[in-house]
């Protein structure tokens, strides 16, 4: 269990890097997760699960003014022009599907036999994810500038 | 007729990213956002490539490629599937759906366009406007033989342009470097082990983006047999060793369709004049005619009612550069425009010697072709028409 987990902490690791550069032409940098307190902004949780014999859920965190300046540099819109809410969701949900798929293809070189679930979209503020005693959870930090994303693998043990 | 490219796909994101990708070519981007609305717009549209999204609710895109195959419609048209999944598994599972192709999300734009076009034909918006090929312009060549010094022959012999001349010595090789770098011909040994040269042409011929590539065959001039098999294949020409570099800088001039008029075509002082070079020859000679209308036309057009023929180069005057003379002068005839020969005394007493030369306009230099056709105008028209 521990393995599994640190193996798709640094999957995570690397799957978020390599979206972020070839999708959003974006290099994002690894930093530790901020632990400041903020003034109450609207985030958006991107987060794509995988259920088989690793079982899962990856959430990924952003402020809604980051993402809109993600969903702008992916299509290649100015923000302004950034369609509303439903465009933003969309592309935040895609990208946790190709993180979460490249981790997936990547799980002890894809001999990890588990299905991805679709993409879902929470928006609000001060939100987080509770889960109970037997998951494993991991948070990934990464910077682009002063913009941060989060990334929060949360693992079912597989031990009885 | 723009090329039509269907993206399949449930997320918008993705359909926007296609469309984006596809912006500066001069394609159709049709969208669907499920594999049922997909096989809808498919059969309406007649797609020339579909790019199909793997995973999808409604019905995905292992179904929708089911349901083309059976479409005799569908059938042919190729699929490239996208699929955020890389592992062993998906990627067999796709593999043995007999796609075309298939990319694993995230992918960048370049590669989506790459990938694309080696399968259809993709047309930069701009290439429209863009001039046609010159003589002059940088141009890759490729020479497939096993023989180095087959190559540095080839490469000393364009030495004096601006070509580049690429080299490999097997048909894999070749064909990497063909897909990977925008290779303009290929020159290919037709000796190449195990029926190399048929096998390369044959795999360019299967991809949109090399398709269209003249292929040459290399060969000894004995070698009939060969080069018969070669031209049925469907290859440009041949060309035979010992090489003639001249020569193969007219068959690759001709099979790539590049401007060459401006070598012969100037304008002096706003007159058009024509200059032959010393070493003209049958490629010469056909370069120039197949722009002479054109450029006698586009004198008229343009208010102008005379051309000066320069044969300073030439140092002594062949029947061909006669020949070439003649055709000019009764081509400038029959659109009333005057003509003035510019050689050097020696020139002008060996075109003395051919009766068809008798009655043209000499002069020795520019100036004084000028001052001949401003006062012997109705002589040489008169010697045109007799």
């Amino acid at each position: 269990m521990n393995n599994q987990i640190e193996q798709i902490e640094a999957l995570t690791q690397e799957a978020v890097r390599k979206v972020f550069h070839s999708m959003v032409s974006m290099d994002l940098s690894v930093a530790e997760p901020d632990q400041e307190p903020h003034e109450p902004v609207e985030q958006i949780i991107a987060s794509v699960g995988f259920i088989g014999e690793a079982t899962g859920v990856i959430h990924l965190y952003v402020d809604l003014a980051f993402a809109k300046t993600i969903a702008s540099k992916m299509l290649g819109v100015a923000e302004a022009d950034v369609d509303g809410d439903e465009t933003v969701n969309d592309a935040m949900g895609e990208l946790s599907n190709m993180v979460v798929g490249y981790v997936k293809s990547h799980i002890a070189n894809g001999e990890v036999p588990c299905t991805l679930t679709i993409p879902s979209i929470v928006r609000g503020q001060q939100m987080s994810v509770e889960g109970s005693s037997s998951i494993k959870k991991k948070v990934l930090g990464f910077r682009d500038g002063t913009n941060q994303l989060l990334a929060e693998i949360l693992l079912k043990d597989s031990q009885p | 007729m723009s090329t039509k490219i269907l993206t399949v796909d449930d997320s918008k994101t993705i359909r926007l990213i296609v469309a984006k990708a596809f912006k500066a070519h001069t394609c159709t981007i049709l969208e669907a956002a499920n594999g049922v609305e997909g096989l809808a717009v498919a059969s309406r549209e007649k797609p020339d490539i579909i790019l199909l999204d793997y995973t999808m609710p409604v019905m995905d895109g292992f179904e929708v490629l089911a349901r083309l195959r059976a479409d005799p419609d569908l059938k042919a048209t190729p699929v490239i599937m996208l699929t955020a999944e890389a592992g062993r598994e998906t990627v067999t599972k796709i593999a043995k759906l007999g796609v075309r192709d298939y990319l694993i999300k995230p992918f960048k734009e370049e590669l989506l366009i790459e990938r694309v076009g080696r399968v259809v034909t993709l047309k930069l918006k701009s290439a429209e406007a863009v001039r046609p090929k010159r003589f002059d312009d940088p141009i890759n060549i490729l020479v497939v033989d096993d023989k180095p010094a087959i190559v540095e022959q080839i490469r000393t012999g364009l030495a004096g342009t601006p070509w580049k001349v690429n080299s490999a010595d097997q048909q894999g090789q070749a064909f990497d470097i063909c897909m990977a770098q925008g290779v303009d011909v290929v020159l290919v040994s037709l000796s190449l082990p195990k029926d190399g040269a048929y096998m390369l042409f044959q795999s360019l011929r299967g991809y949109a983006n090399t398709t269209s590539i003249p292929v040459f065959g290399l060969c000894v001039k004995t070698a009939t047999a060969e080069q018969a098999r070669a031209q049925q294949t469907g290859f440009a020409g041949m060309v035979t060793k010992p090489i003639d570099c001249t020569e193969l800088k007219g068959k690759i001039s001709r099979a790539l369709k590049l401007e060459t008029s401006y070598k012969y075509y100037q304008q002096r002082e706003g007159i058009l004049t024509l200059t032959l070079p010393n070493d003209f020859h049958a490629a010469v000679a056909t370069e120039v005619s197949a722009r002479l209308d054109e450029q006698l036309t586009a004198v008229v057009e343009a208010g102008g009612d005379k051309i000066i023929i320069d044969l300073n180069q030439i140092e002594s005057p062949s029947l061909p550069i006669i020949e070439q003379v003649l055709a000019t002068i009764q081509a400038c005839g029959k659109l009333s425009l005057k003509s003035a020969v510019i050689c050097s005394d020696a020139v002008k007493a060996g075109c003395r010697t051919y009766a068809d030369s008798q009655s043209w306009v000499f002069a020795k230099s520019f100036n004084e072709a000028l001052a001949a056709l401003g006062s012997a105008a109705s002589a040489t028209t008169a010697a045109v028409a007799g």
